[in-house]
């Protein structure tokens, strides 16, 4: 047995269909009625679309880790970013290059699932780990980097302009924060529930708390980049959204020990 | 810039770096992260359910990324004229206060997480073990991103150092060199020192054994707490001398010879530490093997 579970195909009862279908929509959605609208105090939509593009990636990050990848749930995530920062900011400058910024978050996208597809075959054909889910899953992870990148970084800028983003979230080292917050809520899920216990709705209640705090820290940088009530907003709608699912969190947390959650105590009976 | 300021600034990160990464190791050594969570998290199902507290977010180099990325994030925000034009020194306590507070969010996240995921093999979830050790934990995160945030600090503003990188992007560099500093210096401390001190030289891993970490300690069942102990009389202080000297050096060389041979004066010192580094580290294995090994059943080089 692995550390990561039983192996094998992981239960959900959400299946991969509907989470994607809610991730890329919503996410897409967010990201360009932020981008496009003009509006700063609209700008917190791409967070949200950030959220669920969170979400979609740490589902993913479960399925393909059910597998037994224990110490590789990090470095998936990390991979996640990776293939979604260099699609994130290819789309945007090929938008900016042909005058056209709304192809930007699309071109991106589009990318990074020809990417995950590549890198998911190389290691499922080349390397040879023989995970059926792999090239799906690194798809799914790659688009989910490339969206909550784009939501996170379009909700600082309050733009979808390739300049304003390279001057306002680039060059200032704002994408720092997003780039590793962005890794995080998709990794940090899965990792932090890894067990042969783990049950998907309490790893997707936790993606989007962990969504939810990287939108905070993006609304508190949008502060100094758009302005303090589009920071504001953004940072109380991240809060109210991390409060709420991060309770549901412990009352899954709850539900899955049983009788297990102990205020204090001895080691159980047989333990010694 | 003047050269004894230079070299000031210098010896501060040094400093600065010093205090991170011990703060850092200890840090990772309550949590039990990184090395030593392989083998509290097989604990439970080799039948030693425990009261340690398992952290793991994501292993250390990302997750200090993080809580120092954050830092000076939010120090940015703070200084920025836009805002506040806050002073540096409170821009920074206050930034490194909410990394610590992610610190707090993630490791609550993660014991409560992995313990619920393992009932099965009868592993509880203990109130008290999350409350004991979460303030620990957090006091030390503040620690190390208060410092890895100056030190970025410094080397960033373009009175002092003025290098071209943007705040946030050397804060989140310089965390990710003290979480993998800290997890391949101190953590063996923990990791292996803590539970194996009693094995023979050289005698190898039984996988079974990796229970018995979180069993007993001095006095009584092995608390989180008693392994900060015991690390700080070692593993600790060795990951912030590690991560001082690589902060002092890289900046030493580069501060003092900037000027020789154009530049590449620095380049070549860099290349002599480094050897240096490797031939003294060969000395001191082969010391280690002659002066402890072999262990008792080894009888020559075995055929494969």
């Amino acid at each position: 047995m692995s550390a990561g579970g039983p192996g094998g195909e992981a239960v959900s009862a959400e299946t991969a269909n509907q989470v994607d279908i809610k991730g890329i929509g919503v996410g897409l959605v967010g990201i360009y009625i932020a981008g496009i609208s003009g509006i700063p105090y609209l700008a917190f939509l791409a967070g949200i679309g950030a959220i669920f593009a969170t979400k979609m990636g740490a589902d993913a990050v479960r399925r393909v880790c059910s597998y037994g990848i224990g110490t590789g749930v990090p470095s998936i995530g990390m991979l996640a970013l990776g293939m979604g920062i260099i699609s994130a900011m290819f789309g945007l400058a090929l938008g900016k290059m042909y005058n056209a910024v709304f192809i930007g978050p699309i071109v991106g996208l589009v990318l990074a699932l020809v990417i995950g597809f590549v890198v998911g075959t190389l290691a499922n054909k080349i390397i040879k780990l023989n995970i059926p889910v792999m090239e799906r899953c690194l798809m799914e992870i790659a688009g989910a980097g490339v969206l909550a990148l784009t939501g996170l970084s379009v909700m600082i800028a309050g733009s979808m302009d390739f300049v304003v983003i390279s001057e306002k979230v680039i060059t200032t080292g704002y994408i720092a924060p997003v780039f590793i917050l962005g890794a995080l809520g998709i990794l940090h899920p899965f990792n932090a529930s890894l067990g042969p216990d783990e049950t998907q709705d309490r790893t997707l209640v936790h993606a989007y708390s962990c969504g939810a705090i990287a939108m905070v820290i993006g609304g508190l940088c949008s502060i100094a980049v758009i302005d303090s009530i589009a920071g504001m907003i953004s940072i109380v709608v991240g809060l109210v959204i991390w409060y709420v699912t991060f309770m549901g969190f412990v009352k899954l947390v709850k539900r899955d020990a049983g009788a297990g959650y102990v205020g204090t105590g001895l080691l159980p009976p047989g333990a010694m | 810039m003047d050269p004894a300021m230079g070299m000031g600034l210098v010896a501060l990160m040094g400093a600065a770096a010093t205090v991170a990464g011990c703060s850092e190791d200890l840090e990772s050594d309550i949590g039990s992260q990184s090395n030593p969570n392989s083998q509290v998290q097989l604990a439970a199902q080799v039948g030693y359910p425990h009261r340690i507290f398992n952290k793991a977010i994501s292993g250390e180099p990302p997750s200090n990324a993080m809580y120092c990325a954050v830092g000076a994030g939010v120090a940015m925000v703070l200084m920025s004229e836009s805002v506040m034009s806050a002073s540096p020194l409170i821009a920074i306590a206050i930034g490194a206060f909410v990394a610590a507070l992610l610190n707090g969010v993630f490791a609550t996240t993660s014991y409560m997480g992995r313990s619920a995921s393992q009932t099965r093999f009868n592993q509880y979830v203990y109130m008290d073990v999350l409350r004991n050790q979460i303030l620990s934990l957090m006091g030390h995160a503040y620690i190390t991103t208060f410092c890895i945030v100056l030190l970025s600090y410094v080397m960033w503003n373009q009175h002092l150092i003025n290098h071209p990188f943007p705040f946030p992007v050397i804060a989140l560099i310089w965390g990710l060199c003290v979480g993998a500093i800290g997890s391949s210096t101190g953590d063996v401390h923990y990791g292996a020192e803590r539970e194996f001190q009693d094995f023979k030289f050289g005698a190898g891993l039984n996988a079974a054994d990796s229970g018995n970490i979180t069993r007993y300690a001095e006095a009584g069942i092995r608390s989180s707490l008693d392994n900060a102990w015991f690390c700080s009389k070692f593993g600790g202080p060795a990951t912030g001398i590690a991560f001082g000297m690589v902060v002092f050096l890289d900046n030493w060389r580069s501060t003092a010879f900037a000027e020789v041979l154009n530049g590449w004066g620095a380049v070549l010192v860099g290349l002599a530490i480094v050897i240096l580094l490797v031939i003294y580290n060969r000395q001191i294995e082969t010391y280690a093997r002659k002066k402890y090994g072999p262990y008792p059943e080894y009888a020559g080089d075995i055929e494969a």
